[in-house]
């Protein structure tokens, strides 16, 4: 089986699996409207100023969100030793990495396109001026928080407090990629085009997804076989 | 004002330096397994914490004689902020993994994502705030003192490298 049949394999059941408990993707969802109504406790959700800062908001609420599908990543392989057997499994660590880090990006990705709308409704905000860029964006800023957020998964999964220490570790490291998606929202989402001016945050973007990428299938079998 | 600007800028070198010396240790330790490498990577680890905050504290002490706040999010104390909240969590990661070969493998892989996060933070803090920023102007005295700061540095890192504990036998019975 060729490696990426693996990582497709592995994604398949992680997705199934997901989809036959809703554990991670109902709790991610019902946290993230928690924390768009928290929000508007805070400020006049109907402002102008909150407009500016909207971008800064929706990746507030998918960085919280998606840590409650990526701490389920790991964990969910607990029960009766099936990390394990993962691990024992014909499969590399990268192929193994890969199709977990693929299967929550489309559950985040899942997360963030339910939330959208709502934030929309809720704060008033024309989102679907510039869709194709802001969906460019929501996919290289949450291919960005998947690929820190599984091998952290990874990481955390046998360590005392998991839960805790998963959005310890990603928040820091996601600093730059976290703030090109909060400015590249905030520009699309006021119904601005990406001008020329913000394609170094576009970059910064795929550079990191590519650097952290490469880094995690190199490393992730250490962390595995650790 | 002119103390805080002497101080700063070698604290934060130094701290560089400790950073690079934790990313050499960590590659080497996942290369040769060998412990030495792992206690080397811990000490740097602490080296870069400690004298990251001293050149964080002395950098608000710039700010506070220039603007007469506390904090500014100014490009180089944002950058410095977020690289001690890395290196922050590679030590809290060594405090939550109890089993030594566990603890050294995960602290080194961490330790290297973290590093290789400090030019992006460094690049992304300069573009998120374009404005003024906290003056750097590399001048001989500032050579001598970022050569006696990398020396207590040193120091301190030789200071805190501990000798690797393979085992407990106290918890084995």
């Amino acid at each position: 089986m060729g490696f990426l049949r693996q990582a497709g394999v592995v994604a398949a059941k992680d997705l199934r699996a997901e989809l036959r408990t809703k554990e991670a993707i109902n709790s991610s969802l019902a946290f993230a409207l928690v924390i768009l109504l928290m929000f508007s406790f805070a400020f006049d959700p109907l402002a102008d100023t909150t407009r500016e800062i909207s971008g800064g908001l929706l990746w507030i609420v998918f960085a919280f969100a998606g840590t409650l599908v990526l701490n389920r990543s790991f964990t969910r392989e607990l029960p009766n030793d099936c990390l394990d057997g993962l691990i024992a499994a014909p499969v590399s660590g990268a192929a193994l990495f890969l199709g977990k880090a693929c299967a929550s990006f489309l559950l985040v990705l899942g997360v963030q396109l339910v939330s959208l709308p709502v934030f929309g409704i809720f704060y008033n905000v024309p989102w679907t001026r510039q869709f194709p860029e802001l969906l460019l964006v929501l996919v290289l800023g949450t291919w960005g928080l998947t690929v820190v957020g599984t091998i952290s998964s990874a990481l955390t999964v046998n360590i005392r407090l998991r839960e805790l220490m998963l959005p310890m570790l990603i928040y820091p490291i996601l600093f730059p990629a976290l703030l090109g998606a909060m400015q590249l929202t905030a520009v699309l989402v006021a119904g601005n085009p990406i001008g020329p001016g913000d394609f170094g945050w576009l970059k910064m973007m795929v550079g990191f997804d590519a650097i952290y990428t490469a880094v995690s299938l190199a490393l992730v079998e250490t962390v595995l076989v650790s | 004002m002119g103390e805080g600007v002497l101080y700063y800028i070698p604290l934060g070198g130094t701290a560089a330096l400790a950073a690079a010396t934790a990313l050499i240790a960590s590659i080497g330790f996942l290369r040769t397994r060998d412990f030495r490498f792992d206690a080397l990577a811990s000490a740097a680890s602490e080296t870069v914490l400690a004298f990251l905050a001293a050149g964080i504290v002395s950098g608000c002490s710039v700010v506070h004689s220039a603007a007469g706040k506390w904090w500014t999010w100014d490009a180089r104390m944002t950058a410095a902020l977020i690289c001690w909240l890395l290196f922050a969590t590679c030590l809290m990661l060594r405090q939550a993994v109890e089993e030594p070969s566990r603890r050294a493998a995960f602290a080194a892989v961490w330790t290297i994502f973290a590093c290789l996060d400090v030019p992006l933070v460094v690049a992304t803090a300069a573009w998120w705030k374009p404005g003024p920023t906290l003056p750097i102007d590399w001048t001989w005295p500032r050579f001598g003192l970022l050569a006696i700061m990398a020396i207590a540095g040193g120091l301190f890192t030789a200071a805190r490298v501990r000798r690797p504990e393979p085992s407990h036998p106290e918890r084995a019975g």
